[in-house]
């Protein structure tokens, strides 16, 4: 059985987010909610949520036409629908008794095989089913989302001790295949993992912050990075999910687990931060949270809650001892180190890493669930059990015993071993019997974190290395600072596209950082600008256009597989790849004209000839001329890679894949498609206006330039752009090869970087797109 | 005999014809700057140096400065010509006219203090120091310090002192331990040992304000909680008289290679009553605000000890006759010919007039462009000079310290063994000549702050401001066959220079040992294009648009670029290949193999 349409039920915040990340995948969905009383539009719930779902930040549709999608609908006229669809997920607020009335009626419409699962975090699966019939029992799972639905990657799934298998496996096929989640099946326990740990450890670092007097500021600079988890801590993480959140889900908690849990002793909300809850004071969906902005005075200040006066100050800056690089580098060190930071972290880590191995089997029996669990749903680099790996399970065991710990079963079965071990490129992992298991990847999933363990590299510098994926294909990875495109990598690529010919037959770009590429590492350009050094600039400049070309000409066929930020060089290094296959979030563009310059890899090359190429084009070269022109010169980076097909960065052909764990699979074959009968891309040739159309968009840019809504630089560097788009001294008669359009290319960024205004992009500052709970 | 001739005719040049002081006409305190006036200075400058000074060099260095129960004496005569000079106002020069001074701008100042260190090193130290405290004070002081301290500083009735280095540290300031405790009053009692304080104890005035790195109680650990302290040696009253002794005392002078009539002092501070001077903290931000000028004039006595041993070495070359030209008698009537007939002691004369013009001429224009740091109207251009000067101080200060040893080393060359003994006075440049390469920063560690610290702030921006000019005048000139000899020279140069920043920028991202391995020759490297650049304008100029100098005079100028681009410039080929060898063969050998 497959699902081809589903209904989602509730349509707050998470229902209508999982709608969208349905819709995303192509799939017909809809969204129903109750009939407001006395409501003249009987479906405006869902009505209003869809228009919500169009503006809302980070965006949760992937594509505006997405929307078209989702149908509205009311569990009164729209009950008999429910008929039509192979999914039905319920989203409706936490209560037993209207979640039960619901699945009655659902029950009385659904068709056979219909799956039908609740979103709820806080009640178990046996009390939902009580009373229901075995054919419906049967067809119940619960499906635990996590907000946003489109950005976070975990799953959690329970099954009931009579949910077919096969429900199961549908289910989790498509929630992996078509949703791109990661799933993480759970028994039936509160919380289930995540946040079961999740909650934890966010109250232990809280009172522990309290009992050590340490700032908010001090304690997320250690319950931060040195710890794998992101910058955020903890403080920072309750502000973004919402400070009154936390009595909520504590109190699910206190009621449903047993006295006997750990948990009982951290389920404390201290006094101030009650009263923050009372003075609206919930997080950044507030007034402000443990951190705010200080507005006052024209000026922004950031500003950090005093927890035992409730006062707030600006936010200074942690300067413990403990965070020095040459300790909060090394976890040991740190939680081992004499100060109150080092006190707080051994606090923090002992406690939540011993909960979480006490917690074995009753939430699970696999300790790689429960690490994956943490790492898909905290954004933890690492899950509890590859921390004691880090730390040393012997070691914690003796911390543990020389404070009268007790220690939990599983840390007993590791003792004198580890919980992860790698074997001749096997990943092992150890259970409660003390035995070592295989990890088995699913079909379909290929990662070079895995390939590394088996290989080395074919060839490696600073920069890049070429792994072989196996079948005959190359994969080419960037590990330079922010995978930024630089001379090493460049000579990577060079290194391929001479070695492969004679012992390859296929090449995929591919890495696995959070950022594809970030761009080219213009950081050597502006320097070289500073000190006059021309020559050398136009070298690069041609330097990277010869490789990119290389690449595009190369006798076998290349696939670009980017997945998160894919700009400037890193987009063209894609631009020159004979498909791609494309990570759903991939955010794709050329934004040379940010800092002031213009692509000149090739990027402004290949976007004209795209959308000249393009079949639905309209009459004339202008209308293509000018999309390219308004794309390139407003920096515009996609916001998926549904929508990088729409301009073109992607075309017709281009696969997206919505699971990252999959996406080098894909990559691979779809490169292995390609090799029978392959020959090499041929040179486009183009024919382009000349100076009219120069003319012609520099006029839409003086209008804004007048207005005030560009600079005039603006306006000098999109002169460029026309200069190359419209061919430079030409007129329709004449053909401009590839070589003729890269060296207006070059001449248009020679000009640009010796005015004095070529700016320094803060490439590194990425939106924050994720949120949890 | 050593004998000084103070540089009037180039300096005018320099103020007169080199330097385009146009940029800052619409200052008043600048556009007041005629020829008529600041010639007038430079001759009377001229005439006090070599009269007074001068004739006191000798002496001073062989008698020294005495301590005997806490009390430093100074040579003989040094009391009188303080008195005389700063009674004359040489030593307030560049000091606001609001305490009276001269309110001059620093490239009038710094020719003239180019007069007063070449006829006497140590006696300008205590001048120099003065000024320094003065600075601090003036720009970080509050109202109430400023009035009660900056007139007698001024006026030169009391003096100043600068106290950073203590026995444990000097480069590393922030193990500092002297301590501040804060009184009811808002005053600061300092206690702690300092060493090799210059000034910091002798008879020229009746006090000396000691300004002092100390860290108060619980401030933040290394540089970041030093905070800086005015001590005056006797307490000054409320009415400016002065009250009792301060508790601060000369514990030692230092027994020096050099500058030996320059009192280096260890102070001892116990419970002395001090003022803080800026924020508390932030001592170390006032130290390097005035780091500029302060090493600025470090590298100026470098220049200054150059020019010195140039005019006895020129005497002498001219006097003493010794063998015969190797083309056939010169002075046939004598026994044998002048010394300079032969090509030998002219490569060196030449070497060293072209280093001294050359950097006196850097000096000239980079202390311009120190004043359009400060005073400039437009506030984009006192930014980008400031970030240019700040550049170039590392280069200047060693580059031409490091030249002040080379030609000063030359000119006792010149003599034979009538420059090693000490009757002659050429010995003595080339030993004062030796701390400027050692104090206010080693050059080393100048080098690590231009390639660690200027190189690559803002992806190198400050290079902008001295890469682009250059680019362009060679750019301008490059078809003019008349300029060939300075213009070719000088773009081979500074290619080298473009493509030793381009690698230290490439290997500053992998590895910073390379990047220090660098360092040095680098610095040299840059100090050499700084140089060329100067006289390649210096002839653009005399060729292109001649000025009010006699011929000679220009002809000569002409002849000393020629030989500075073909036989000092070349060595930027050398400096290349070795910075571009990269650190093996610098870290390789392990420490048990030295």
């Amino acid at each position: 059985m497959s699902i081809e349409t589903v209904a989602v039920i509730g349509a707050g915040v998470m229902g209508s987010g999982i709608a969208a990340q349905i819709a995303n995948a192509g799939k017909k969905v809809l969204l129903l909610d109750i009939v407001p009383d006395g409501a003249e539009n009987r479906s405006i719930i869902a009505k209003s949520a869809i228009q919500k779902l169009l503006k809302v930040k980070p965006a949760a549709l992937m594509h505006k036409r997405n929307a078209k999608l989702i149908t509205p609908g009311n569990l009164e006229d729209n009950l008999n629908d429910l008929a039509d669809v192979d999914w039905i997920i319920e989203v409706i607020i936490e209560r037993l008794d209207l979640k039960q009335a619901l699945y009655q009626k659902i029950d009385a419409v659904r068709k056979p095989n219909c799956i039908i699962s609740s979103n709820t975090s806080t009640l178990p699966l046996a009390d939902l089913t009580a009373g229901l019939p075995k054919s419906f029992t049967a067809n119940f799972l619960i499906t635990h989302f996590f907000n946003p639905p489109r950005y976070m990657r975990l799953l959690e799934m329970v099954k009931g001790p009579q949910t077919n298998p096969e429900a199961v496996a549908t289910l989790a096929h498509f929630c992996d295949h078509q949703l791109g989640k990661g799933i993480v099946k759970c028994n039936d326990t509160p919380g289930f993992i995540a946040n079961r740990i999740g909650a934890y450890w966010m109250q232990t670092a809280m009172l522990e912050t309290m009992r050590l007097k340490l700032s908010v500021d001090e304690a997320d600079a250690i319950c931060g990075r040195p710890m794998g988890i992101p910058k955020t801590g903890v403080f920072g993480l309750m502000d973004l999910v919402g400070i009154d959140l936390m009595p909520h889900i504590l109190d699910s908690m206190v009621h449903s687990l047993p006295k006997s849990d750990a948990f009982h002793a951290q389920a404390v909300i201290p006094g101030v931060v009650k009263k923050m809850i009372a003075d609206g004071y919930t997080g950044r969906k507030g007034k402000g949270g443990f951190y705010r902005l200080n507005k006052s005075a024209g000026k922004k200040t950031k500003e950090s809650i005093n927890l035992i006066t409730g006062d707030y100050a600006s936010s200074e800056k942690a300067t413990l001892d403990s965070l020095h690089p040459s300790i909060a580098k090394d976890l040991q060190k740190l939680i081992s180190f004499d100060d109150k930071g080092g006190e707080f972290a051994w606090s923090v880590l002992s406690k939540t890493l011993s909960y979480s191995a006490g917690l074995v089997p009753e939430i699970g029996n696999n300790i790689e669930a429960i690490d994956r669990a943490m790492t898909l749903g905290y954004n933890w680099k690492y899950g509890p059990f590859e921390l004691i790996d880090k730390i040393g399970v012997d070691w914690f065991i003796k911390k543990l015993e020389s404070e009268q710990q007790t220690i939990p079963p599983i840390l007993m079965a590791a003792k004198g071993k580890t919980f992860y071990r790698f074997n001749n490129g096997e990943r092992r992992c150890l259970n409660l019997a003390g035995e070592y298991k295989t990890l088995q990847r699913e079909k379909g999933i290929l990662l070079l974190a895995d390939i590394k363990l088996q290989q080395e590299p074919v060839k490696t510098n600073s920069s890049a290395s070429l792994w072989d994926i196996g079948d005959g294909v190359l994969c080419l990875e960037f590990h330079s600072k922010m995978n930024s495109i630089d001379p090493d990598i460049l000579s990577m690529i060079d290194t391929a596209v001479e070695i492969i010919p004679n012992q390859y037959k296929a090449l995929v770009l591919y890495n696995e950082a959070d950022n594809y590429s970030v761009g080219a590492n213009i950081g050597l350009a502006l320097f070289a600008a500073n000190i006059a050094a021309w020559p050398q600039i136009e070298g690069m400049v041609k330097s990277g256009q010869d490789t990119y070309q290389a690449l595009k000409h190369a006798p076998f066929p290349v696939v670009g597989a980017p997945a998160g930020m894919a700009l400037g060089g890193g987009c063209e290094s894609i631009l020159h790849c004979d498909a791609i296959q494309a990570h759903a979030e991939s955010y794709i563009g050329l934004v040379e004209a940010g800092v002031g310059l213009v692509p000149a890899w090739g990027g402004s090359k290949e976007m004209l000839t795209r959308w000249m190429g393009n079949p639905k084009r309209a009459k004339g070269p202008m209308p293509a001329i000018s999309k390219v022109f308004e794309i390139i010169s407003t920096a515009t980076v996609s916001t998926s890679a549904a929508e990088a097909k729409s301009l073109l960065f992607m075309q017709e052909n281009d696969g997206i894949t919505m699971n990252k764990e999959r996406l080098l699979f894909d990559a691979k074959n779809k490169a292995l498609a390609m090799v029978d009968g392959y020959s090499p891309t041929e040179c486009s040739e183009l024919s382009l206006p000349g100076a009219t159309a120069r003319t012609a968009l520099n006029l839409a840019v003086t209008s804004f330039v007048q207005s005030g809504k560009a600079t005039e630089y603006d306006g000098v560097v999109a002169d460029q752009l026309a200069l190359i788009l419209s061919g430079d001294e030409t007129d329709m008669a004449e053909l401009h090869n590839e070589g003729d359009l890269l060296t207006l290319e070059r001449k248009a960024f020679m000009s640009l970087i010796k005015q004095n205004k070529t700016r320094h992009l803060n490439v590194f500052n990425i939106p924050s797109k994720q949120a949890n709970l | 005999m050593a004998n000084f001739y103070a540089p009037i005719d180039d300096t005018k040049y320099l103020i007169d014809e080199f330097l385009d002081t146009s940029e800052l006409s619409d200052v008043s305190m600048f556009s007041e700057m005629t020829p008529d006036l600041t010639d007038a200075i430079f001759e009377e400058a001229g005439k006090i140096t070599e009269s007074l000074l001068f004739p006191l060099n000798r002496s001073g260095d062989e008698q020294g400065c005495t301590l005997k129960n806490g009390n430093v004496t100074t040579p003989d005569g040094f009391k009188e010509a303080y008195k005389k000079m700063t009674r004359s106002g040489w030593g307030n020069l560049t000091c606001s006219t609001e305490y009276g001074g001269q309110g001059l701008p620093h490239y009038i100042a710094n020719s003239v203090d180019e007069m007063i260190i070449s006829s006497n090193i140590s006696f300008s130290i205590y001048m120099g120091l003065t000024i320094g405290a003065y600075n601090a004070v003036e720009k970080f002081g509050t109202e109430e310090l400023k009035k009660k301290f900056l007139p007698n500083m001024v006026s030169g009735k009391w003096s100043g002192t600068m106290c950073l280095t203590e026995p444990h540290c000097g480069t590393d300031l922030g193990l500092i331990r002297s301590k501040a405790i804060p009184q009811d009053d808002g005053s600061y009692n300092i206690s702690g040992s300092k060493i090799f304080i210059s000034a910091g104890e002798h008879d020229l005035t009746e006090n000396i304000l000691h300004l002092v790195l100390a860290r108060t109680p619980n401030s933040p650990k290394g540089i970041k909680g030093i905070s800086l302290f005015l001590v005056p040696k006797i307490k000054v009253n409320d009415g400016g008289g002065l009250g009792e002794l301060n508790n601060v005392v000369c514990s030692a002078i230092e027994y020096k290679m050099g500058i030996k009539a320059s009192s280096t002092c260890a102070m001892e501070f116990e419970g002395s009553n001090g003022f803080l001077v800026g924020e508390l903290n932030k001592g170390m931000k006032a130290m390097f605000i005035m780091m500029n000028s302060a090493r600025i004039h470090v590298g100026i006595q470098g220049l200054a000890l150059a020019h010195v041993s140039y005019c006895g070495a020129v005497d002498y070359a001219k006097d003493r006759i010794q063998g015969r030209a190797l083309t056939g008698a010169k002075q046939p009537e004598k026994v044998a010919d002048a010394l300079i007939v032969h090509p030998d002691i002219r490569r060196m004369l030449m070497t060293m007039k072209a280093y001294t013009e050359g950097a006196r001429a850097l000096s000239t224009w980079l202390s311009f462009k120190l004043d359009i740091s400060h005073h400039s109207t437009d506030p984009t251009k006192r930014q980008q000079a400031d970030k240019l000067v700040s550049l170039l101080t590392p280069v200047f200060k060693s580059f031409l310290t490091d030249m002040g040893e080379t030609v000063t080393s030359l000119g006792m060359q010149i003599y034979g063994g009538h420059g090693y003994i000490r009757e002659n006075g050429m010995e003595q440049y080339l030993r004062d000549a030796r701390i400027c390469q050692i104090y206010e920063g080693a050059n080393g560690v100048q080098a690590l702050d231009l390639v660690g610290r200027k190189l690559p702030a803002h992806m190198g921006e400050s290079l902008r401001y001295f890469f682009h000019p250059l680019s362009k005048f060679l750019t301008q000139h490059s078809d003019d066959d008349s300029l060939d000899p300075y213009i070719q020279p000088l773009s081979k140069a500074f290619s080298r220079l473009q493509n030793a920043t381009l690698f230290i920028a490439k290997k500053g991202l992998s590895n910073p040992d390379e990047v220090g391995a660098a360092a040095s020759d680098y610095l040299k490297l840059f100090g050499f294009v700084a140089i060329g650049y100067m006289w390649a304008q210096m002839a653009e100029q005399i060729i292109n648009n001649k000025g009010n100098m006699p011929d000679t005079f220009y002809d000569a100028k002409l002849k000393t670029g020629r030989f500075y681009m073909q036989r000092l410039l070349p060595q930027t080929e050398s400096l290349l290949s070795s910075l571009m060898s990269g650190s093996d063969n610098i870290m390789d050998l392990a420490e048990s193999q030295f």
